[in-house]
Parts: C-alpha cells; structure tokens; sequence
C-alpha cells in the first residue's frame, strides 16, 4: 500500500492533527452572547393576586342542606385581579401591559420573568403593578348566628383565613421609583417581597 | 431525496478516497463511524465514573474546579472526557451522513435509522446536562436557553427561568436531576445500542484495535497538551459577553437566542420529523435491485448454511411442510421484512437454491453460460468482477489493463460455481475486487468471498478449481494503485504460470494444503 511510505505518513499526521485542532476549536467557540456594554433589568417575582369575589354568609337553614364536609360559612364566588405593569426608565415607557394570574383560568400565582437590555449608568426606574379590577359590592351577611360552638369555631377559622389570603395577595398597588446605578455587563434585579408588600432591588455589587 | 443521496454520496466519496489514501482502507475511519461512535460511548463511560466520584452537586462548579485543578489525572480526563463527547457527534454525524448517501437508510434498515436518530437526540439532551452540571458561565448560557424554550410549552404555569432569577441559589435538587440524567441517558444509550443493532447479525462494535489505538491516543494527546479550560463559575446577576461555547452540542444556541422560541421548537421539531421520516422518503420498491431473497424449496436441502451467512438475520430455518423422497425435515425461509437484497445467501447455497430474484447461483452460472456462449475460439482475457459499488474510472483502467470487468451486486453474492465455470470456459483468471470489508453493503461480502474460495467454507469453491488462477483484492475509493497494482501482478502471475504449464494440467490440489489468511500479512 502507498500509504505506507514516509510522506504519507506525515500527511496523515498532519491531517489528524488538523482534525484534533479543529475538533478543540468546535469545543470552545466563543460566542458573543450580547451587545457590548448591555445591561439587564431582570424582573421576576411570583405573587398572588387579590381575589375579586362577591362574598356571603349562608344561613343556618343553608348550611344545614349542604353535606358536612362543604359547611363553609361564607359563600364565595369571583376571580383573581388583573393588574396593570408599567415599566419606565427615565420616564421611557419598557411595557404597560396587563398581568395576571397564571394557569388556564388565571387562578394561581402570578408568575412574572421579564428581561429588558438597559444601557449603563444612572437611571431613574419606575415599576408600579396596578390593580385593574375592584370590588363593586359589599359582602352580604346574614344576621343568624352560628349554631353550635363548633360551627363557630369554623366560622373563626374561615374569616381568619380570609384575612390571611388577603394580607398575602398583592395589594392594590404596589410601585418602585428609584435612581438605578446600572453597571455595564451587570443585571438589575427587582423581584416582590410579599412579607412586606414592596419590590426589592438587586444589584450585581 | 434520491437527488439528495447522490448529492451527498460525491462529496463521501472525496472523503472516503482522501481518507483510504491517507490511512489505508483498513484503517480508514470514515468507514468505520458506527464503531467509533460505539467505541467512544465506552470511554465517555469510563472517563466519567472517574469524574462521577468527584462531582457534588452542592458545590458543582468548586468541584470541577478542584478537578480541573489536578495536573496528573483530573485536568486532561476531564478534558478527554469532553472532547470524546464531541468525536461522538462527529462520528454519529458522519455515520448517518454514510449511510443515507448509500441508500442504507430504508426498508429493513429502518429500525436502525430511526432508533439511530432518537440515539443522537439522546446524546444531544446527555451533551446538555453534562455541560449544565459544570455551572460555568456556559453551562448557565445553556441552562437559561434551555430553559427559555421550555417555558414556551404549556407545561408549567411558573417560569422555568425563574430558577435563574439570581434572587436565590440555584437548588441542590437542579443538579442532582441533571447528575442523574447524566448517568442515566448515556447507559439507556447503550441499551438503545441494542435496538440500534438488533437486525444486524454479528455487529462489529469495535473498530480494528490499531484504529481504536489511534484514535483514543489522539484524544488523550489532545487532552495533555490542550486541555479544555475551566470557564468562570456562572453569576445569574452578570450579562457574560463572551462565552466559551461547545458548538458540537449548543450549535442551536444563538437560534434559540435569536428566534422567538416558537420558531426555534418548530425548527427542532421539523428537523427531527424529517429526520424520523428519511426511511418513508427514500424507500424503493422492493423489485429489480432491491427484490428480497427467495428459497427455492425444491433444492434445498436443509444445510443451515445461509441463516449461518446472511448478516441480517433474515434466513432462518423452519421446519418443511411437506418432505418429499429424501428431501430434509427442514428447509430455510426468507424473512423479507429483514432481507436487505444483498445475495450473500446465494454465494452461500451450494445448491443454488436462494437468493434475491436474478441473482442466485443458478442464474450466475446462467449468465456465465451466456457470456461464453459466442466465445468461440478466440483468446479469452483474465475476468475482473466489481462489486457494482466500486469505483467506476477503476473500472475504465482495469479494462484498458486488459480485463474482461463484470460488475455484481455484492461480491458476497458471487458463487463459487460461477467462478468455477468462468475458469472452465476458457477465462486464463478471475479476480474478485470488493468493497473495503467495513464498507460492504452487504456487510459481510468479502468475508464470507475470501472463506469459500480459499477456506473451504460452504459453499466452497471446489478443490478440482486452481487456486494459482483465482485471488481477491479491495477496491477502495482512493487507491487507484494498490487495485491496479493486484491486477497488474495476477495478470503477470497468469501469463508465467501458463508459460510454465504450456500443454500440461493445473495442478489445483496445493492451493488447498493450509487456510488463507482473510487479510494479506501488513
């Protein structure tokens, strides 16, 4: 075979030896993942809305029709809020748009992720989520009181888990105004401190 | 698609010839990609129980840094393990490159195609983890890309990305779901190997040692003297400009970044499609060339050799269902959902009484006849018979060379009676040139040729046949000389071997004294 002599040899040689170079080149290629001097505001958060709900108080007649395990004193029907996100960076509008819940029926947490490029340096940034929908009516109530110290018990826990849910949703509004010092290369964080209803801002540094 | 075939066979072909004239068809690698794709999933395996054994999933990057940062052992496995896995891609590409230019990729190859596409997506998703796992500022590139996709699909209400937020640490959770895929896809890889090659009979999983030799060799040398560095560890609250990107496994990352990712799910999903559905595009009517084996009952006589023989499983033997005289209990059907039409069942009947329709023994021995039929009395040339998928300007030299070239379908297929009966018709020779023997469409054509005409495998060539008047050669793409070189020396090996027996009988019975190595002594 030709391939046996002594410049084929070498030809083989430097072909595999090209090939491994190419094969190191492929591995690490470097790739330019944004513009120079790009910065991110990132916002992510997950929150639950308000609920929107007409509520009322079943009488005892009621509550007596219902099986055991569905005695809810309190009848609720409604749905989660819309809000309004608006974003600006000296005063330049990134979105307004309407957010809200997640899931087909927009029943579960609100689950944000956005991404905006940013040019560095010093920025006045405005966030605000506001609710779109209100209550329009009062809760009914009947005046019947509970029958039974365990029905009242329940009626207790109910209204004590109501005012839990309330206190966890968003509240109406809930907006950040501040002067952003954003580094280049860097990300702007702002995620929601449900605990104390506020938007918290991080920074790189 | 057929015009898609021949426009990627020309370019192989190039391949092929720049690789036999390099390394020699014997160790030429483009034949052999399925081996080394195999070959290098064990060492992809073995290199990783190694890293396996120092990765922690609360601390992934630290890990690999203390890895990266031993001289001796961790730094260049790390290194071979990362650069085996790209050889990988590059060996399965070209394997499916291979075996769609040759129309290898329909019919009852089909199970292996497909199964060999869900194998390559399988590597791709292994790629991902493994890469995601290190957490270098690629890793999360390739984590938040992934994960960018995935939120397209309606499948969770809360964002995937969010896990990349920067607001909290990723979860140990995160790495131990992709350590475990890691492990896992690979070794179910190696279980899909199994259905990859479940209609292949005698599947060769390993290259030739000297070409594994090799080629793991090159690797490591790579691996000691440029090993893959260690990019930074990944910080989700900084923009990374440059990130140092495997392009063999994210070569869909700067799609995915630019395109909506809808787009970039249609992409993937139309590509695996059209890769899932080549089978159905580039099947042939199973007439002419691609007619399954048939058996002709009547001759045979229950020997088991062509099961033994046929490459693809498709013969077996079952039992007769009406024996007649001294016909055997059992006789062999043609399975032909698995016959390829490759007629290495008819070079192995010694009775002529299988093969795919045209092309069994008798009907060689039939054209054989023909051939010779208006020879007359003229001087007969030395015959070359060509598997048909040799190199047709090597064809066109042969001839100016003096030789009478037939072509064939497969030299697996050729019976040895036809040799027999072309020597008897007048023929002074007849070399057999086939394929590379890891490039024979049919597998195992030349091995079986070589062991019936010299080894006296069934059905063998017979000893009243001289052997000084028959011989094999490779007809590689790309070694125009040595195909020559043989013919030129069996031409000259005939015409002193009639001088010295001028008026006298060949004396065939020496050939047979002792086997004949399926490969001449390098």
């Amino acid at each position: 075979m030709t391939h046996a002599s002594w410049p084929h040899r070498l030809a083989a040689l430097a072909v595999t030896t090209v090939a491994l170079a190419l094969l190191r080149a492929g591995s690490l290629v470097p790739l330019r993942a944004t513009a120079a001097g790009d910065s991110v505001l990132r916002l992510s958060w997950s929150a639950r809305p308000e609920r929107i709900e007409q509520c009322r108080r079943l009488t005892n007649a009621e509550l007596a029709e219902r099986p055991q395990h569905m005695r809810l004193r309190w009848e609720c029907e409604g749905r989660f809020a819309r809000y309004l996100l608006t974003v600006t960076i000296d005063g330049q509008v990134l979105a307004a748009d309407t957010v809200h819940g997640g899931g087909l029926r927009h029943d579960r947490p609100m689950h944000l992720f956005r991404e905006y490029a940013v040019a560095p340096g010093q920025r006045r940034l405005g966030i605000r989520l506001r609710r779109i929908d209100a209550n329009v009516r009062p809760d009914s109530t009947s005046d019947q009181t509970a029958a039974g110290a365990a029905a009242a018990d329940r009626e207790t826990r109910e209204a004590q888990e109501r005012r839990v849910r309330r206190a966890e949703a968003l509240p109406e509004v809930v907006a950040l105004d501040t002067l952003l010092t954003v580094a280049s290369q860097r990300v702007a964080l702002v995620s929601y401190a449900s605990g104390q209803q506020k938007f918290v801002l991080r920074t790189h540094d | 698609m057929r015009a898609l075939e021949h426009t990627a066979l020309r370019p192989l072909r190039a391949a092929d010839a720049g690789a036999t004239r390099l390394f020699g068809w014997r160790h030429n690698p483009l034949h052999q990609t399925g081996a080394l794709a195999a070959a290098l999933l064990g060492l992809l395996i073995i290199t990783g129980l190694y890293l396996l054994v120092f990765y922690r999933v609360g601390a992934p990057w630290q890990s690999v840094a203390r890895l990266q940062a031993d001289p001796f052992l961790g730094r260049w496995i790390r290194s071979l393990h990362r650069f085996a896995s790209d050889a990988m891609v590059v060996a399965v590409v070209l394997h499916a490159w291979r075996l769609f230019a040759q129309a290898r990729s329909w019919g009852p190859r089909a199970l292996a195609w497909t199964s060999g596409v869900v194998l390559l997506a399988v590597l791709f998703v292994s790629g991902w983890t493994g890469y995601v796992m290190v957490w270098d500022t690629f890793g999360a590139e390739l984590a938040v890309g992934g994960a960018r996709l995935f939120d397209a699909l309606p499948v969770l209400s809360e964002p995937v990305r969010r896990i990349f937020a920067g607001d909290q640490s990723i979860p140990s959770a995160f790495f131990f779901i992709n350590l475990f895929l890691h492990v896992a896809l690979p070794l179910g890889a190696a279980a899909g190997l199994w259905i990859h090659l479940s209609r292949l009979a005698r599947p060769a999983l390993l290259p030739p040692r000297p070409l594994l030799y090799a080629v793991f060799g090159a690797l490591t040398l790579l691996s000691l003297a440029a090993p893959s560095p260690l990019a930074p560890e990944a910080s989700l609250l900084a923009v990374e400009r440059d990130i140092p990107v495997d392009l063999f496994f994210a070569f869909w990352l700067p799609w995915a970044n630019a395109l909506p990712p809808w787009l970039a799910w249609m992409g993937a999903a139309g590509t695996f499609a059209l890769a899932m559905l080549v089978p159905w595009l580039t099947r042939r009517p199973r007439t002419g060339t691609w007619t399954p084996s048939v058996v002709d009952e009547r001759q045979c006589t229950g020997c088991n050799q062509c099961p033994q023989d046929c490459p693809w499983d498709a013969v077996s033997m079952v039992p007769r269902e009406q024996a007649h005289g001294a016909q055997s209990t059992m006789v062999a059907r043609v399975n032909p959902v698995r016959c390829v039409s490759c007629g290495v069942c008819a070079g192995s009947c010694a009775p002529m009484g299988v093969g795919p329709l045209g092309h069994t023994g008798r009907d060689q021995v039939a054209q054989v006849r023909q051939a010779y039929s208006n020879a007359g009395a003229r001087e007969l040339r030395p015959v070359a018979i060509c598997c048909e998928h040799a190199a047709p300007e090597y064809l066109a030299a042969l001839r100016d060379r003096d030789a009478d070239v037939r072509l064939v379908p497969c030299a697996g297929n050729i019976h040895t009676s036809a040799l027999e009966l072309t020597l008897r018709a007048g023929a002074p020779g007849v070399m057999v040139f086939t394929c590379p023997p890891r490039d024979c469409r049919g597998r195992e054509g030349p091995k079986w040729l070589h062991e019936r005409m010299f080894n006296d495998r069934e059905a063998e060539l017979q000893v009243r046949v001289n052997r000084k008047r028959v011989a094999t050669a490779v007809m590689a793409w790309g070694d125009r000389p040595a195909v020559l070189d043989a013919w030129t020396s069996f031409a000259a090996r005939l015409k002193a071997y009639d001088a010295l027996s001028l008026g006298q009988l060949d004396e065939p019975l020496g050939a047979l004294c002792e086997p004949v190595p399926l490969e001449e002594p390098r």
